[in-house]
């Protein structure tokens, strides 16, 4: 269980995040929506160390790990699948799924099973673990990716966008294993701008507007066709 | 074309690429350091020397053998190097890439003040192997020394590759060098990284520091500026970010260089090398094996 309470993130002047609170419960898929410049991303950044919130709490089971940076975040257990994939694009397939083992790579034995498991999983990063992942899809790398955040074997999986720029066809596809995972029993926090499907997807949910969380609730609870309209335009509709 | 212009042109060709692996060495690290932090350290040069005098050092107080004194020369440029990644690297602000570019100008100065301070200026007699020994190839005579130079080069480099493709902290250094935001969410240390980057670096250029002095019999302060713009010229040929670049990068210009000392004599030698320089500059800016555009 992830408690965010009354976050603040600035760059430099701008505040982006203006006292977030929401709860990341165990074993379930928690969904964050909101236009775009809500400060989604910059909560995963947060969250994940990359950037230090100038106010708020986070606590991981009780204990705080806010101020902690980034690979001492990774090492309790919270991983990112970033935006935009960002794999290591002139190293193969199989070494950007070790690097995603680096804070348990003393468990030799368990990263080789860990391995072996992902390539299960992705039969397609198998056929091309001695590719460079620069060479492969779009759908392929945001597979990669996801593989990469399970080698370090996540409590809690920050998933940003994972449907950029992708076709519809593999954004099913992607939004398939995301279920799967949910399925396993694995904690996802789920950032999307497709707010139709991560709605079929999502346990709980929660709508961030202008740096503020202003909505949160439970799937099919609430008027979708209202919350979407809101997730992608904002709070100030004209209609 | 007479047979004895052959002969020497063939002759300045082979020691050319034999010594040309120093090049090679120093243009590696300017492009391991640029590779992981994407700045250019221009002290860089000067603490490979640095750290070819703390090997001098030993030599001279100690007389100790020309190994232990190669050791001590990369060992303390890999030291002098993680010196310079905290006076001018760690702490300037990521936003402002001038201040790390000018701390490193700044830094160059005062390794350059401090040796010639401390070698009062003169040249002093540097340990090497070999330099008796002459292999004989028909009409062509390698000498002993520059292979030995060019052998412990390559041994370096060879270390690097293992270290760089067959280690956790090669993975984790490849890893900060193309995707730094995505290496620290795999729980990598960034900055420790960078570090070690530094001082690896440091040892490749105390190495090519030592065989530059050993190649010759004779280390002097004056060297600083030419190893500096020697291994600059290697990484625009070779493509600044590129291993293989400067490798290939630093056997060109040792090349070049001979050939035209062949040709030219030594006072216009480094006239044409720094045309060479200007030709890549302007026919191909991104040098043989540019990576360094290509990144996103």
């Amino acid at each position: 269980m992830l408690e965010i309470r009354d976050i603040h993130t600035s760059y430099g002047k701008i505040a982006a995040l203006k006292g977030v609170s929401l709860d990341i419960a165990d074993g379930g898929l928690t969904c964050l929506l909101g236009p775009n410049g809500a400060g989604k991303t910059t909560l995963i950044w947060t969250i994940a160390g990359i950037l230090k919130a100038r106010a708020g709490s986070m606590k991981l089971d009780g204990e705080e790990i806010a101020g902690l940076r980034a690979p001492q975040i990774v090492g309790k257990g919270i991983v990112t699948v970033p935006e935009n994939r960002l794999v290591f694009p002139e190293m193969t397939v199989r070494d950007n799924l070790i690097a995603g083992s680096f804070s348990r790579r003393k468990d030799k034995g368990g990263v080789a099973r860990d391995l072996e498991e992902v390539l299960e999983r992705f039969p397609r990063l198998r056929e091309r673990a001695n590719q460079d992942a620069g060479t492969l899809s779009g759908g392929e790398q945001q597979m990669l990716a996801v593989g990469r955040a399970l080698m370090a074997r996540p409590k809690i999986l920050l998933m940003d966008e994972p449907s950029t720029g992708l076709a519809p066809i593999i954004v099913e596809e992607i939004f398939q294993i995301i279920g799967q995972l949910r399925d396993e029993g694995k904690t996802i926090f789920l950032v999307e701008q497709n707010a139709h499907m991560a709605l079929d997807y999502a346990d709980h949910f929660y709508l961030l507007e202008q740096g503020h969380v202003t909505f949160g609730g439970v799937p099919g609870e609430v008027d979708h066709d209202e919350l979407i309209q809101r997730a992608y335009l904002g709070a100030r509709k004209a209609s | 074309m007479d047979y004895f212009f052959i002969i020497d042109f063939v002759q300045s060709l082979a020691d050319g690429l034999l010594f040309g692996t120093t090049y090679a060495l120093i243009g590696i690290g300017f492009t391991l350091i640029f590779g992981v932090m994407r700045k250019l350290n221009l002290a860089y040069g000067a603490a490979a020397l640095a750290g070819t005098y703390v090997g001098l050092g030993l030599f001279l107080t100690f007389n100790a053998p020309p190994f232990v004194v190669f050791l001590a020369s990369a060992i303390g440029a890999g030291l002098i190097g993680l010196v310079v990644y905290y006076c001018c690297f760690r702490f300037t602000p990521e936003a402002h890439p001038m201040a790390s570019l000018l701390a490193s100008v700044g830094m160059l100065l005062f390794l350059e003040e401090m040796m010639t301070h401390v070698s009062h200026g003169m040249p002093h007699p540097y340990p090497s192997v070999l330099s008796g020994a002459t292999l004989e190839l028909g009409d062509i005579w390698i000498r002993g020394d520059l292979l030995f130079v060019f052998g412990i080069c390559v041994v370096a480099m060879a270390l690097l590759f293992w270290l760089l493709y067959r280690t956790p902290l090669g993975l984790a250094t490849r890893a900060v060098s193309q995707q730094p935001r995505a290496a620290q969410l795999c729980g990598i240390d960034s900055a420790r990284v960078n570090a070690l980057t530094f001082v690896i670096a440091g040892v490749l250029g105390g190495t090519a520091g030592a065989m530059t002095a050993a190649a010759v019999g004779i280390l002097s302060p004056i060297i600083a500026t030419g190893l500096t713009v020697k291994g600059l010229i290697v990484v625009v040929i070779g493509g600044l970010g590129s291993i293989p670049g400067a490798i290939i990068g630093g056997l060109l210009v040792g090349a070049a260089e001979n050939i035209f000392l062949l040709l030219r004599g030594v006072t216009e030698r480094d006239i044409y090398v720094m045309l060479l320089l200007f030709l890549f500059l302007t026919l191909r800016p991104g040098g043989l094996f540019g990576s360094a555009a290509t990144r996103d």
